[in-house]
C-alpha cells in the first residue's frame, strides 16, 4: 500500500498539473502569465469558505469557486486583451499580486460548533474539514483528484483536436495571420483565459481540502513561475507536455530528499538548459507530430 | 457595370508618413488586375490597407457597393475579400491539412471547420500527398501553393495575392502565374501585387504602377508591356 507520503507526493502532483495545465492554455494562445496562482487562490478560498463556513456540498462547491475564478480570469483577460507580450505578462503579475495582498487584508470568520474558522488576513484558514468530516482517506481523495484531472486532459484532448484548438494555436503563432482568416482573437483569447482560470480554479480548490490549511503566502509569484516553467519544460506540443514539467519537479526533485534543498537550483538550471536546447519544451509540437504519425503507422500495421 | 472593388483616393501613413498618396484602384468582376512597382513604392501597403491590416488615414474602399474602410481584417474577410500574404505565412506548426482547414473560418463559425473541398485538391494535386506533413517543411514553392490554396478555401470574391511569386524559382514564377490565370478563367476576380513586372502584366487584364505611394501608369497590361518609360524603369531595356 502507498504510504501517506508517497500519496501526498502524487496528489500533490495532480492538483498542481491542474495549474500548469492552465499556464500552457495561454502559452499556446502566445501569451505568457506570470498570474495563475491568483485564480489558483480565489477557487482555493471561496470554495473552503462554502465548504467549511456555508455548508455547501463538495460539489456545487468545487463548481463555484472554478467558476469565480474563471470569471475573474475572464474580466482581467478582457481588460488586458489588447495588449500583448512583456505587458500582458506584467498586467497578470499585478494582478495576482493585487490577489495575494487583498487575501492578507481579507478576514471572514465564522464560530462553527464553537470554533471560530474562515480566513483572517496573513494567519490563513485553517479548519477546512471536509475530507475528515466526511471520512475521505488520503487514497480516495488523491483517486477523486486524478479523476478530475483526467477529465480535464479528455475535455482539453479533444479541445486541442478540434478547430476551436487549432485556432488557439493559430492565434499563438500569428495573431495577425490569423485575423486576414476572419478570426477575432480577442473573442477567443478572453475564452482561452476564462477555461484557463477554471482549471486552475479546480486545482486550486482540491489543494486547500487536500491540505486543510490555506495562507496567501501559498499564491506568490513562485507558483506562477512554476506553473509557467512545467509547460516550457514538458513541452507546448500537447496537453500531456505540461504534465511531464509537474512530474519532473514534484515527482523528481521535490520528493528526492538529497537534492531537496538544491531543488530550485536544479530546477533553474533545467529550465535555462530546456529553453535553450528546447525553446518549446520536451513534447514540442514537431516532436507530437512525429510522435502522432508513428502511433497511427504502428496501428495501420 | 459596377466594379466590384472601387478604391477612390486611398492615403495610408504611418506616423505621419504617407506611404500610399491619394490613389484609386478600380477591379471589375472576373479580371486579373495587378499593381506593380519598385520596392517601398507602397503596393502591399494598399493591399494590406485594402484588408484592413492597416487603417488607411482617408479615402473609400468599396467592395460589392460597402464602403469597407476602416473595417478590422477578421470583418473584412468575412465578406469575402481574402489576401493571401506576402513571404506565405504559413502557420508552421500545423500540418498542410490543418493550414488548408485555417481558410475555412471566413463563413462565420466559432470553430473551424474541418473539410477541404475535393476542387481545392482538383487544383493543387500536388497538396494531396502531403496533406499529413508538416507545413514547415514545405518548399517555397509548395509553400506558395499551400497558401494559394488556403486563400481559396475561404472561397473568395476577390482573392488579393501580395507577391506571390517572392523567391520563387523561375519555373515555380511561371506554374504560379499560370495558376492565376487558370483561376481567372473559372470565373475568380483577382487582385495581385507583383515586382516580377513583366509576366504579371502579361496575365493582368488592367494594371497600375505605383512610385513613391503615388500612381504614375495605368492601363490595360499589355498596353503598359509595350510602353517604352515602364520597359526601361521596371523591365530593363530589351525583351527577352
Amino acid at each position: 500500500m502507498l504510504n501517506d507520503y508517497l500519496l501526498t507526493v502524487i496528489s500533490n502532483i495532480g492538483m498542481i498539473s491542474l495549474l500548469a495545465i492552465s499556464a500552457y492554455i495561454l502559452l499556446i494562445t502566445g501569451e505568457i502569465s506570470f498570474g495563475q496562482q491568483a485564480y489558483f487562490g480565489i477557487s482555493a478560498y471561496s470554495g473552503a469558505i462554502a465548504t467549511t463556513l456555508w455548508g455547501w456540498p463538495f460539489w456545487v462547491s468545487l463548481l463555484f469557486g472554478s467558476l469565480l475564478a474563471g470569471i475573474a480570469a475572464g474580466l482581467v483577460s478582457a481588460l488586458t486583451v489588447r495588449i500583448s507580450g512583456l505587458y500582458f505578462s506584467i498586467s497578470t503579475l499585478a494582478f495576482s499580486e493585487m490577489v495575494r495582498l487583498f487575501l492578507l487584508k481579507f478576514s471572514y470568520q465564522k464560530e462553527i460548533d464553537g470554533e471560530l474558522l474562515g480566513p483572517n488576513g496573513a494567519e490563513g484558514f485553517g479548519g477546512i474539514r471536509w475530507i475528515f468530516d466526511n471520512n475521505i482517506s488520503v487514497f480516495q481523495y488523491t483517486l477523486l483528484i486524478y479523476l478530475i484531472l483526467f477529465l480535464v486532459i479528455i475535455c482539453l484532448f479533444f479541445i486541442e483536436r478540434s478547430g476551436l484548438g487549432m485556432i488557439f494555436r493559430m492565434i499563438g503563432q500569428d495573431p495577425m495571420l490569423t485575423r486576414v482568416h476572419g478570426i477575432n482573437p480577442v473573442n477567443y483569447k478572453v475564452f482561452a483565459a476564462v477555461l484557463a482560470g477554471f482549471i486552475a480554479g479546480l486545482g486550486g480548490m482540491l489543494y486547500a481540502h487536500s491540505f486543510t490549511f490555506i495562507e496567501p503566502q501559498i499564491f506568490n509569484v513562485m507558483l506562477g513561475v512554476h506553473s509557467l516553467a512545467y509547460g516550457l519544460i514538458g513541452g507546448l506540443g500537447t496537453v500531456f507536455g505540461p504534465l511531464i514539467g509537474v512530474a519532473l519537479d514534484i515527482g523528481l526533485l521535490e520528493s528526492i530528499r538529497v537534492i531537496h534543498g538544491y531543488r530550485m537550483i536544479v530546477f533553474g538550471g533545467l529550465v535555462a538548459i530546456m529553453l535553450i536546447l528546447m525553446p518549446r519544451g520536451i513534447l514540442d509540437e514537431k516532436r507530437v507530430y512525429r510522435l502522432r504519425l508513428a502511433l497511427r503507422n504502428w496501428l495501420h500495421v | 457595370m459596377k466594379p466590384l472593388l472601387n478604391v477612390s483616393s486611398l492615403k495610408v501613413n504611418y506616423g505621419g508618413v504617407y506611404a500610399v498618396k491619394k490613389i484609386s484602384i478600380k477591379v471589375y468582376e472576373g479580371q486579373i488586375v495587378s499593381i506593380t512597382g519598385a520596392n517601398g513604392a507602397g503596393k502591399s501597403s494598399t493591399l494590406n490597407a485594402l484588408t484592413g491590416i492597416y487603417a488607411p488615414s482617408s479615402g473609400e474602399i468599396v467592395f460589392r457597393g460597402e464602403n469597407i474602410a476602416g473595417f478590422h481584417a477578421h470583418r473584412i474577410v468575412k465578406r469575402r475579400l481574402v489576401q493571401v500574404p506576402e513571404g506565405r505565412h504559413l502557420f508552421p506548426n500545423l500540418t498542410v491539412r490543418e493550414n488548408l482547414f485555417t481558410g475555412n473560418h471566413c463563413l462565420g463559425r466559432f470553430f473551424l471547420g474541418k473539410f477541404i473541398p475535393e476542387n481545392i485538391l482538383n487544383i493543387f494535386p500536388m497538396l494531396r500527398d502531403r496533406l499529413d506533413t508538416s507545413a514547415s517543411s514545405l518548399s517555397g514553392g509548395q509553400a506558395q501553393m499551400l497558401a494559394l490554396a488556403r486563400g481559396l478555401m475561404a472561397q473568395p470574391l476577390l482573392l488579393l495575392l501580395d507577391e506571390p511569386t517572392l523567391g520563387l524559382d523561375p519555373i515555380m514564377v511561371k506554374e504560379v502565374l499560370n495558376l492565376l490565370s487558370i483561376l481567372r478563367k473559372q470565373g475568380l476576380t483577382i487582385l495581385v501585387v507583383e515586382q516580377n513586372v513583366r509576366q504579371t502584366l502579361e496575365i493582368s487584364d488592367y494594371a497600375y504602377v505605383l512610385e513613391s505611394g503615388r500612381m504614375v501608369m495605368e492601363g490595360r497590361g499589355t498596353e503598359l508591356l509595350n510602353d517604352s518609360m515602364l520597359v526601361k524603369s521596371y523591365i530593363g531595356f530589351g525583351k527577352s
